[in-house]
């Protein structure tokens, strides 16, 4: 049941109705079996796995807490086991496989199995560990009622693709759960529409650009149809997973859940370090909190806080997918922010003055999207044909973004612009009913024009 | 309470703003003239905008194997004013509300013809009942009301069923690739739609279709064989084996269920009024298969010829007109076919209406 189809929607009204029609005592159980329903509507067989996670983490925790100091640190051990083997065997274990099989000279896949990815397995065991380390380290207490951990963990706004919420922030909304406010009920149907907007008007429409270059790259040579090719897939990702985002964000509130931000128009960044804090931030604070800080940070000298750079970038590149394209992206990303680091930590922290934001803000995108080659090409070899025809490509002319395209590109930045300035679509749901319905009607009839509606096109970040 | 008055003045906004654009015509300022929706549209406006004068009116409906060309039929001076709304690509679903739309009240014409491939009702691959394009046909006709009878026609596929009744809420999940193709070049758009609104009857009533023809196409029936002189492609060659070779397909009666709905809709329409409903056969092509299909008493068209106000034209009125110099390919009629069969077409509609 995607996000973006009319099935989900009445899913959504039913569980909206019945959570609000039923006493408050009933309310969280509710949730729970909307959010197994749900996650029972993609493969009932992983539903096992799902509840033995919970099962195991619930126990670990309270078992955690429990003990002395010296005796925590195997209940620790067994969670953090039990998630990074499951997520470890169902995510890498082929391509581990493989790499073994090629470097011991055996031939390719015989170590391999069918293995169908769970869904959403990156980000309930990210959430899962989060959970356990902060009960180990103190900061969190263990949940007691087995239903709220269990909802904590299949709450089914970010139960498949995040933002990965820490138990501080869903706990305080649960236990303390109040009613939204009228002005939290406009701000959650304007951020469900406002993300099926992005995901159906301009991901998808990007999509069928991007696809069609990276899945037919040797019908589009030249550097034109390279950058057409790379700035679709570059507005494709953010705008599905901005969208999924805002979609989750939003129901969450029509819930009473208050969801981090997990995007800040992360394309107007100065720096690699800035894009870091607006791009995917609820994993880039789970990556600084449970990798970065605990291997050391920036504690030890600068080369061991290169090192760690490298490292959590080079994991959280592998985190999105079992392949080498992957671990280069996120070296990419390390390396890039190392060298930023290297010149000097402040300078990429610091905004720069208006006359210079924009050459900033214009060679970051690029190399963001120079990094996008390596995530959205299937083989290194596709990335590094792309790479050659970014910069060497020729002048042939085959542009594959049509005008209108390219004007969408030009209102979103304007969009983004505006809202980084003055954060209208926050105002929006405060201000007057007029001015937010006019928005609300633009959003819907773009949706009916330009919303690829005639099937309902993956999230990418599902398969992570 | 905010909330709730913010959300129902967007719903309704919204509502309003779609219902101004989409079910008021202003669409079709801008719609691509010769889209499926556009050619509906542009068809049944130019019929209404056609100087109709003091004649009596006879109007033709059919696919595109109609091949009546009006221009011809007025030219006999017969005392009747022939037109065509025969438009490719459409079904009896299609003209069912292609009819309503030129003549809602049922009163305009002494007559509609209706060019049927057949009376016996002959399956084809192609089950009309789940047709998707239709409803893209007919958007711009469709009207809140239809919502549960042309949904309901869907009703073999619940998912096409589910996408009619939507659609026709919201047309701009119809009509979007229309606007899509609109946002690649608005200018021209808009000047060419224009251009169709103020010329496109004349370019419509001037044809007079190609002369290109058949001859020396042969088919060889006990052989089963096709043979194709030089300059026919393969693909002509396939086309023409599969239409006069293939085997026919085993009466199942999808057709007759399909036909008895959507002609028994058209029937309906001008039940108490004084226009006839004629049908006509169409000419069955360049060669006539050996193995044509067996007669069938209870086939829709026939069941309804039984009905006051509905004439069937001779089977074979057309007969004179199957041979391979007459058609384009092995379904159409060319310039000189269609010349033919309009002026023989007007002439015997005009003495049928006479005579009643």
């Amino acid at each position: 049941m995607l996000f973006n189809t009319s099935e989900f929607f009445v899913f959504l009204a039913i569980v909206l109705a019945v959570f609000y029609a039923s006493p408050k005592a009933l309310r969280r159980v509710i949730l729970l079996v909307a959010s197994y329903v749900f996650y029972l509507s993609w493969n009932y067989k992983f539903v096992i796995l799902l509840l033995g996670l919970t099962v195991v983490d619930y126990g670990a925790a309270i078992a955690i807490e429990r003990a002395s100091a010296a005796r925590k640190k195997p209940f620790l051990l067994i969670s953090l086991a039990a998630n990074l083997g499951m997520l470890g065997f169902f995510k890498y274990y082929n391509f581990f496989a493989d790499n073994l099989a090629q470097l011991l000279r055996f031939p390719p896949h015989s170590w391999t199995f069918s293995i169908i990815l769970p869904l959403g397995i990156s980000f309930h065991t990210f959430q899962s560990i989060s959970y356990v380390v902060d009960v180990y380290r103190g900061e969190q207490k263990a949940i007691r009622n087995p239903i709220d951990y269990a909802l904590f963990i299949s709450f089914f706004p970010q139960l498949v693709a995040g933002p990965i919420v820490r138990a501080e922030e869903f706990f305080a909304d649960l236990f303390s759960w109040k009613h939204p406010s009228q002005e939290e009920v406009l701000r959650g149907v304007l951020l469900v529409t406002l993300g099926l907007t992005k995901k159906i008007v301009f991901a998808d429409q990007f999509a069928q650009i991007s696809d069609s270059y990276f899945q037919h790259l040797a019908d589009h040579p030249g550097g034109f149809a390279a950058w057409s090719g790379v700035l679709s897939f570059a507005m494709q990702i953010f705008f599905d997973f901005s969208g999924y985002t805002d979609m989750a964000i939003g129901m969450a509130l029509l819930l009473g859940f208050h969801f981090p931000v997990n995007f800040r128009r992360p394309y107007l960044a100065f720096s690699i370090t800035d894009f870091w804090h607006r791009w995917h931030i609820s994993l880039s604070r789970w990556l600084r909190d449970y990798l970065y800080i605990p291997l050391g940070g920036n504690r030890h000298g600068r080369w061991m806080t290169y090192r760690n750079l490298m490292l959590t970038m080079l994991l959280g590149g592998l985190w999105h997918g079992a392949s080498w394209n992957f671990v280069i992206w996120g070296g990419y990303h390390g390396g890039l922010l190392s060298i930023e680091r290297i010149m000097g930590r402040r300078e990429f922290e610091k905004k720069p003055p208006l006359w210079l934001y924009p050459l900033r803000a214009l060679i970051t995108f690029g190399l963001v999207c120079i990094g996008w080659v390596f995530f959205r090409a299937a083989t290194f070899a596709d990335s590094r044909y792309v790479i050659t025809q970014l910069f060497h490509g020729g002048k042939q002319f085959q542009a594959l973004l049509p005008r209108w395209m390219v004007y969408m590109t030009g209102v979103s930045l304007l969009i983004a612009i505006i809202e980084e300035k003055f954060e209208w679509t926050e105002r929006l749901s405060r201000g007057s009913a007029w001015a937010y319905a006019a928005f609300m009607i633009l959003l819907l009839l773009t949706i009916e024009l330009i919303g690829v509606t005639e099937k309902a096109l993956p999230f990418v970040y599902f398969q992570f | 309470m905010r909330a709730l008055f913010t959300l129902i003045l967007t719903v309704s906004g919204f509502w309003a703003v779609e219902f101004a654009i989409f079910h008021t015509g202003a669409y079709s300022l801008i719609l691509r003239h010769d889209s499926s929706t556009g050619s509906v549209e542009t068809y049944v406006r130019n019929e209404l905008k056609r100087n109709r004068g003091t004649a009596r009116q006879v109007l033709t409906i059919g696919d595109s194997r109609t091949g009546f060309l009006p221009r011809y039929a007025n030219d006999l001076q017969t005392g009747y004013q022939f037109a065509s709304i025969a438009l490719g690509g459409s079904t009896p679903r299609d003209w069912y509300y292609m009819l309503r739309g030129v003549d809602p009240k049922a009163d305009r014409y002494s007559a509609i013809v209706i060019a049927m491939n057949d009376f016996e009702d002959s399956e084809i691959l192609e089950d009309y009942s789940v047709r998707a394009t239709d409803l893209y046909y007919v958007i711009g006709r469709l009207k809140y009301s239809d919502i549960p009878y042309f949904a309901k026609s869907y009703q073999h596929d619940p998912k096409l069923e589910w996408a009619a009744a939507r659609g026709i809420v919201l047309k701009g999940l119809i009509y979007k690739r229309d606007f899509q193709d609109f946002l690649l070049h608005p200018a021209d758009r808009i000047a060419m739609a224009q251009l169709a609104r103020k010329d496109s009857y004349l370019w419509y009533y001037n044809y007079v279709g190609t002369n290109s023809s058949m001859e020396g196409v042969e088919v060889d029936w006990p052989n089963r064989t096709v043979t194709v002189p030089v300059g026919f492609t393969q693909a002509q060659k396939t086309a023409y084996e599969y239409q006069f070779l293939a085997p026919r397909l085993e009466y199942t009666g999808v057709r007759t269920a399909y036909l008895h709905q959507w002609l028994g809709k058209i029937y309906e329409h001008y039940r108490v009024s004084k226009t006839r409903l004629i049908f006509l056969h169409l000419p069955r092509g360049p060669f006539v298969r050996p193995d044509q299909p067996a007669f069938n008493p209870h086939s829709s068209i026939r069941e309804l010829a039984h009905q006051p106000g509905v004439i069937l034209l001779p089977e074979r009125l057309f007969e004179s007109i199957e041979q391979p110099s007459l058609f384009v390919d092995q379904m159409h009629m060319n310039g000189p076919g269609s010349a033919q069969f309009s002026r023989t077409l007007a002439k015997e509609v005009s003495h049928r209406l006479d005579a009643l």
